[in-house]
C-alpha cells in the first residue's frame, strides 16, 4: 500500500506537490505573522477534477484540507493549524482565464486567477470589474469570494456576493457541483451560491466562477480633501451623490496618524497638500461616458472643481488637490492603499474591522478612540476605512517601541471595548474581511445561539466528517 | 430567500431602497433582429451611464397580437420589421438647468445605433401618453393571448448573450413537433428572462395542443440545460416544476439541497413537497 504523500503525488505529480519544510513555509504563515501552522503537505492541483480527486483522498484518510488562494487574508482563515495533521489545497495553479463574454457582461475563470488579473483583462474588453482592494496584485478570486470581499468600491458596486452570477464547487464528499449559470434570474430551490459565498471555504472549495462585468469609466476624477472631521468627510459624501449624478464610486476617510505613518515608512510618499490637518477624504468619482472633445464644462473634473470649491465656501473643506493625470490620481491611491503595509513597518499592531450606519461613524469614531486609549493610554489609534460603506478599520497602533508580546497582552481589554461599542450601535464586528480563526470566539460571543446553531447545522449537514477548513468561523 | 417556506417562515424583512427615478426616458425601437437587440443593451448600458430601467423584447407577433384585440392600442412606429425593442433608462437626478436630460442622451445614442444598423426606426416618447401606450403594448401580451385561444409559455432564463441563438434553436426545435404551432417569443432581456411563448395552430382547439405539450416542454427544457440556463426564471419550483428539477439538476446538487432541508427541517414539517421530495 502507497503512502498517502505518494497517492497526493499521483494526483498531482511533483509540480504540484510540496513536502519540503522550506517549500511549505510561505503557504503556512500569513502575512502579518500572526500565525505559523504546520502541514502534511501543500498540494496545488492544476483542474477542478485534480481538486475533487484530492478531497476524494482526504476523505478516506481522514485529513482535513486548508484551502488557500493567494494567502492575503487578514484573520487567519487560509492557515493551518499547529497540529500537522491537514493539508493546504492552494488553487494557485489554476489560474486560468475561462471565457470572456463582453456583450453579455460575464467573464468565466479559475479560483486561482490575481484579481489584478481578472480587472486587466474587463478592461481590454472594455468593461470593469469593480472589486478593488489592496491586496489585489497578489490575492486570487477563489479567496475574495468564499471571503465575501469588501474593498474601495463597494460603495457603488456592493461586496463581491453582488459580483458573482455562478460557481464551480468541489463539495466535501469530493463532488464537483457545476454552478456555473450565468444566469441573473434562477428560482430554482435553495441558492447554493450564496450558500459558499463568504463561507471561507469550510462548506467546500470555490474552483471556477462566472464574474459580472460592468461599462468601464471612460471618465475618472479623483481628489485627496482635507477636512475638519469625520463629521464634514459624510456631509461631504452626502452631497456629492447628486453633484456628481450619481457618479460616487469611492470615498474613503483617513486621519492624520494613518497618513503619517504612510509618509514615514513607504518610500516615495508624499504629502499633497502643505498643511497638515486631522483627517483626509480620498474622493473619486467615475463615468462610463467618455468626455466629448473641446467640452471642458461637463467632464467631472470640472464637477468636483466646482463642488469643492462649494464645499471649502461651506467650510467641510480645508483644503484639496484634484489629480491632473493618472500619476497623480494613483499617488493619492497609495497613500491610501499602503495603509496596511505601513502599519506593519511601523510595528504590531490590532485591527478591528467593523461596520455601522454611515450617518452613526462620526459618534462611532469619537467614543471608539475614547475607548481605545482608555484601554492602553499609550496606544496609537488609525482609523481608516470606506466611510460610505459605514467599514472602518478600527485599528490600534502600538506604543513606539514595544514589541508584539508586550502589545498584544492587551489586546483583548482593547478589543472588547471596540466590539460592545460596535454592538452597542448595531454593527457588524467584521464587515469584509471575514471571521478565519481570529474571530471564532468574538462571533460565539456576540451572535445569538439560534444563529450560531444554524451555521452549525449547515456545516454538520454538508460536512459531516468536519474535514473543509476545520476550527474556522464555528466550531462544531 | 427563494426557499419558498421550506426552510422557516419570513416575518419580518428590512428592504433596500433606492432613489425615486426622476427623469425617464422611454423608446420604442424597430430593430434588425434577436442579436441586435443585445448588442443595443450591451451599448446602452454605458451610454446611459449605467441607468437602462427597462429592455424588452418582443416579436411582430406579439405586438400584432395586443394590436388585434387590445382595444385603443396604437402601433408606435409604422414599421414593417419583425422585431421590437421597448427601452427604458431611468435616472435619479432631476433634470437640471443647463444639464443634458436623460432623452438626450438617449437621442444621441439611437442616432449611434441606427448607423450601426441595428436600429432601423425609433420613436422617443414625447408624453405621459404616449409612454403608457408602449407599456399598454408589452403588458397586454397576456391578455391578447388568452382572447388569441389556446397556447404554451414558458419561463426560461439563459446568459443574455445566447439569448438569439435559443430563439432560433428553441423556435425551430418546436416546429419540428407541431410545424404549424406559431411562436410569439418576449422577455426581459437585460436579465435573460424570455418568455417563451406560441400560440396553438389556427383553429386547433386546447385538448389537441396539449397532445403536443409534453415533447415540446421536453425540447424547450432541454435546450435551457444544453445553454447552462434555468427552467424557472422567476416563478419558481412549487409542486408544479418538482419533476423538472429532478430531471435537469445534477445528482450533486439535489443531494445538496436535501441535505440542507435535512438539516434545518429534521421533521419535515416546513411545507413539505415543495422544492423537493426527500
Amino acid at each position: 500500500m502507497s503512502s498517502f504523500e505518494d497517492r497526493l503525488r499521483s494526483v498531482v505529480g511533483d509540480k504540484g506537490l510540496i513536502v519540503d519544510e522550506a517549500g511549505k513555509h510561505p503557504y503556512l504563515t500569513d502575512w502579518r505573522d500572526n500565525y505559523l501552522g504546520t502541514a502534511l503537505a501543500v498540494v496545488r492541483p492544476s483542474s477542478t477534477e485534480e481538486v475533487a480527486a484530492i478531497v476524494r483522498l482526504c476523505v478516506a484518510e481522514k485529513v482535513a484540507i486548508v484551502p488557500q488562494g493567494g494567502n492575503t487574508g487578514l484573520v487567519g482563515g487560509a492557515m493551518a493549524h499547529e497540529d500537522g495533521r491537514e493539508i493546504v489545497l492552494s488553487l494557485n495553479r489554476m489560474n486560468r482565464i475561462v471565457d470572456v463574454d463582453p456583450i453579455g457582461y460575464s467573464m468565466t475563470v479559475e479560483a486561482g486567477v490575481v484579481l489584478k488579473v481578472i480587472q486587466e483583462t474587463a478592461s481590454q474588453h472594455d468593461r470593469l470589474f469593480p472589486l478593488s482592494l489592496a491586496s489585489e496584485g497578489s490575492c486570487t478570486i477563489g479567496g475574495n469570494l468564499s471571503t465575501n470581499a469588501g474593498g474601495v468600491q463597494v460603495l457603488h458596486y456592493g461586496n463581491a456576493r453582488q459580483l458573482v452570477l455562478g460557481l464551480e464547487v468541489v463539495t466535501p464528499a469530493g463532488d464537483i457541483w457545476n454552478g456555473l449559470r450565468a444566469l441573473k434570474k434562477d428560482n430554482t430551490g435553495y441558492d447554493l451560491r450564496d450558500l459558499y459565498l463568504g463561507a471561507e471555504g469550510t462548506l467546500g472549495i470555490i474552483t471556477k466562477a462566472v464574474l459580472r462585468l460592468w461599462p468601464k469609466p471612460k471618465d475618472i476624477a479623483t481628489s485627496w480633501i482635507a477636512v475638519s472631521s469625520p463629521e464634514a468627510a459624510v456631509e461631504l459624501l452626502s452631497g456629492a451623490h447628486a453633484a456628481s449624478e450619481d457618479n460616487v464610486t469611492s470615498c474613503e476617510l483617513m486621519s492624520r496618524q494613518g497618513v503619517e505613518f504612510v509618509l514615514s515608512n513607504i518610500p516615495g510618499a508624499n504629502d499633497p497638500l502643505s498643511d497638515r490637518h486631522d483627517w483626509y477624504v480620498l474622493l473619486e468619482w467615475s463615468s462610463t461616458r467618455a468626455r466629448r472633445e473641446g467640452d471642458n464644462s461637463t467632464g467631472l473634473r470640472e464637477k468636483m472643481e466646482v463642488y469643492l470649491a462649494d464645499a471649502m465656501d461651506q467650510g467641510l473643506v480645508l483644503d484639496a488637490a484634484l489629480a491632473q493625470n493618472e500619476a497623480q490620481s494613483r499617488a493619492f491611491w497609495a497613500l491610501r492603499e499602503n495603509h496596511s503595509e505601513a502599519q506593519k513597518r511601523e510595528g504590531p499592531s490590532i485591527k478591528h474591522d467593523i461596520s455601522v450606519a454611515v450617518s452613526r461613524i462620526p459618534a462611532f469614531i469619537n467614543e471608539g478612540l475614547a475607548a481605545m486609549k482608555n484601554a492602553l493610554p499609550e496606544c496609537r489609534p488609525v482609523p481608516f476605512g470606506h466611510v460610505g460603506d459605514g467599514n472602518l478599520h478600527f485599528n490600534c497602533q502600538s506604543p513606539p517601541g514595544w514589541d508584539k508580546a508586550r502589545f498584544y497582552r492587551h489586546s483583548e481589554a482593547i478589543s472588547s471595548a471596540i466590539y460592545d461599542l460596535v454592538v452597542g450601535y448595531g454593527g457588524s464586528i467584521s464587515a469584509e474581511h471575514g471571521i478565519g480563526r481570529l474571530k471564532v470566539e468574538e462571533l460565539a460571543h456576540y451572535r445569538s445561539r439560534i444563529e450560531l446553531d444554524t451555521m452549525r447545522s449547515l456545516k454538520r449537514a454538508l460536512d459531516p466528517l468536519n474535514l473543509m477548513n476545520p476550527g474556522k468561523i464555528v466550531q462544531v | 430567500m427563494g426557499a419558498e417556506g421550506t426552510l422557516g417562515i419570513i416575518t419580518k424583512a428590512v428592504l433596500k431602497l433606492w432613489p425615486a427615478p426622476k427623469d425617464v426616458a422611454t423608446a420604442w425601437l424597430a430593430i434588425r433582429d434577436p442579436q441586435a437587440a443585445i448588442e443595443i443593451l450591451s451599448d446602452a448600458h454605458a451610454a446611459s451611464e449605467d441607468n437602462v430601467g427597462s429592455c424588452e423584447l418582443m416579436s411582430r407577433a406579439c405586438t400584432d397580437m395586443v394590436l388585434r384585440h387590445i382595444p385603443g392600442t396604437q402601433d408606435p412606429l409604422k414599421a414593417d420589421t419583425p422585431w421590437f425593442l421597448l427601452l427604458e433608462w431611468s435616472s435619479s437626478r432631476a433634470r437640471t438647468e443647463g444639464s443634458e436630460g436623460i432623452s438626450e442622451k438617449m437621442e444621441q445614442f439611437l442616432a449611434d445605433q441606427m448607423e450601426a444598423g441595428r436600429v432601423l426606426d425609433a420613436v422617443i416618447s414625447q408624453s405621459e401618453a404616449q409612454t403608457r401606450n408602449m407599456w399598454v403594448i408589452r403588458e397586454s401580451v397576456a391578455p391578447a393571448s388568452r382572447a388569441e385561444g389556446p397556447g404554451l409559455s414558458y419561463d426560461i432564463s439563459v446568459s443574455i448573450s445566447k439569448i438569439p441563438s435559443f430563439i432560433d434553436q428553441g423556435i425551430s426545435a418546436a416546429l419540428a413537433i407541431l410545424p404549424s404551432i406559431r411562436p410569439y417569443p418576449l422577455g426581459h432581456i437585460g436579465d435573460g428572462n424570455l418568455h417563451f411563448s406560441f400560440m396553438g395552430p389556427k383553429g386547433m382547439d386546447r385538448q389537441t395542443l396539449h397532445q403536443y405539450s409534453p415533447a415540446i416542454t421536453r425540447a424547450v427544457n432541454d435546450l435551457v440545460r444544453d445553454m447552462a440556463g434555468s427552467i424557472s426564471a422567476e416563478h419558481g419550483i412549487g409542486i408544479e416544476k418538482i419533476d423538472e428539477l429532478a430531471h435537469y439538476r445534477s445528482k450533486v446538487e439535489l443531494d445538496t439541497m436535501r441535505s440542507i432541508k435535512r438539516a434545518l427541517d429534521p421533521k419535515n414539517i416546513m411545507n413539505p413537497g415543495k422544492i423537493l421530495r426527500l
